[in-house]
């Protein structure tokens, strides 16, 4: 073999090809062939197959309501990250938080905004998804357990939203979460004491806001990039996505 | 079409009930076609994929840019709202707690959370499956229908007509 395939001058010479190569390891082959292997060739993207059923591209058919769903979990999670550097979990200064992020930094508000108008899209469209998901039947075997995930999906998105509400500390959020955690103590037998547990005492104060925080910023979160992640990885197993049986 | 006799090549088998009848000139279904109607993913599926985001990114910006998040004074416990209304996804709870806290507030909404977990192994036919209000499901649409309407009209209830002390107000007065 030619040695020169070795040195030091070819080395850079090809130094862009063989990085890009070395990134992409694509085999070649036919056009079909490049295509898919650049489906499952790709961390980011083989949780897709090589191949999708047209029904599953109707748009008529899903509305993309679950996908929609999807992109605001990850609208949030990005505005989420970025509005964790603005603020502080206590009670003295949360508030304060908020308004430097009205009047303080640049496009604060926008990225508040953001984040709140996607929380309440995502609630919106996931129960949307949820309705789609009756309406077609396509909870019916063997799908059933995806719904059961789908199910806990709704539950965890209401939670996350729930948690959330607290985090400005205004008068809408102390009140909204007292009014909500109250339904809880409805709870015979045990209801004050699960009241207790969620707001780290009787009443809505410092530790109910750092309870809500922590599991508004950590835990929820990755409870749901779990469930998201057996949610998308079944659909696969469970053979794509719903289509009429006789197809 | 163009029948061809092949008596003599296939002779027919007594002890069978099938057999050759004629062979005919044509295409098979799957001609220029992906097996079982598929595309490729790439790229029919991630174009559509990405635009959709772009979309939604496009709106969620929008949105923001025009309408700000609602920030009333700085949380003052002494001091309630009236009235205090949860977040508008448990409104329609807390309408229902109005009538009665234990049915309204646990025993409802434990019950719509039990009966959605179940759900599929309660409802098991496999008739009008992918179908939008398949006519073979018009009893589990129907039913499925009446909880939505009922949840949103509680949520409007509570959101919009419900005034300090939780009595019926208008919205605009």
């Amino acid at each position: 073999m030619s040695e020169t395939a070795y040195s030091l001058k070819e080395s850079i010479r090809h130094l862009p090809r063989n990085i890009k190569e070395s990134i992409i390891r694509r085999g070649g082959g036919t056009a079909e062939q490049e295509r898919a292997a650049a489906v499952f060739g790709n961390m980011f993207l083989h949780v897709h197959p090589v191949r999708v059923h047209l029904n599953s591209l109707r748009a008529g058919y899903t509305f993309g309501l679950g996908l929609i769903s999807f992109y605001l979990f990850l609208i949030l999670i990005a505005s989420g990250l970025l509005l964790m550097f603005y603020y502080t979990p206590s009670t003295e200064l949360a508030y304060r938080n908020m308004k430097d992020l009205e009047y303080v930094v640049s496009f604060g508000v926008v990225l508040r905004n953001v984040h709140r108008w996607s929380a309440h899209a995502m609630v919106a469209f996931a129960f949307l998804h949820m309705c789609r998901v009756f309406y077609t039947g396509s909870y019916k075997a063997p799908r059933e357990f995806n719904w059961v995930i789908g199910v806990c999906l709704l539950l965890v998105t209401l939670f996350l939203s729930f948690t959330g509400y607290l985090l400005p500390w205004d008068q809408l959020a102390f009140w909204a979460i007292t009014v909500g955690s109250n339904i809880a103590a409805y709870m015979p037998g045990i209801g004050e004491k699960v009241r207790f547990l969620l707001l780290g005492g009787n009443e809505v104060g410092q530790m109910a806001l750092l309870r809500f925080y922590v599991l508004h910023v950590a835990v929820l979160p990755l409870v749901a990039v779990v469930l998201l992640g057996v949610h998308f990885w079944r659909i696969r197993k469970d053979g794509g996505l719903s289509r009429p049986l006789n197809d | 079409m163009k029948a061809v006799n092949k008596e003599e090549m296939f002779p027919k088998d007594p002890n069978k009930t099938y057999s050759l009848m004629a062979i005919v000139d044509g295409e098979t279904f799957n001609v220029e076609k992906g097996p079982e109607d598929t595309v490729q993913s790439w790229p029919h599926l991630m174009v559509r994929e990405l635009a959709l985001f772009l979309l939604v990114f496009a709106v969620i910006l929008g949105v923001s840019l025009i309408f700000n998040a609602p920030l009333e004074e700085a949380a003052n416990p002494l001091h309630s709202t009236n009235p205090a209304k949860a977040p508008w996804y448990f409104v329609g709870i807390q309408e229902l707690v109005s009538y009665s806290a234990f049915l309204g507030g646990i025993a409802t909404p434990a019950l719509i959370v039990l009966t959605l977990l179940l759900l599929p192994y309660l409802d098991r036919n496999p008739k009008g499956t992918g179908v939008w209000f398949s006519r073979d499901r018009r009893v589990a649409t129907a039913l499925f229908t009446v909880f939505v309407v009922v949840m949103v009209v509680l949520i409007l209830i509570g959101q919009f007509l419900r005034g300090p002390n939780w009595h019926l107000y208008l919205p605009w007065s």
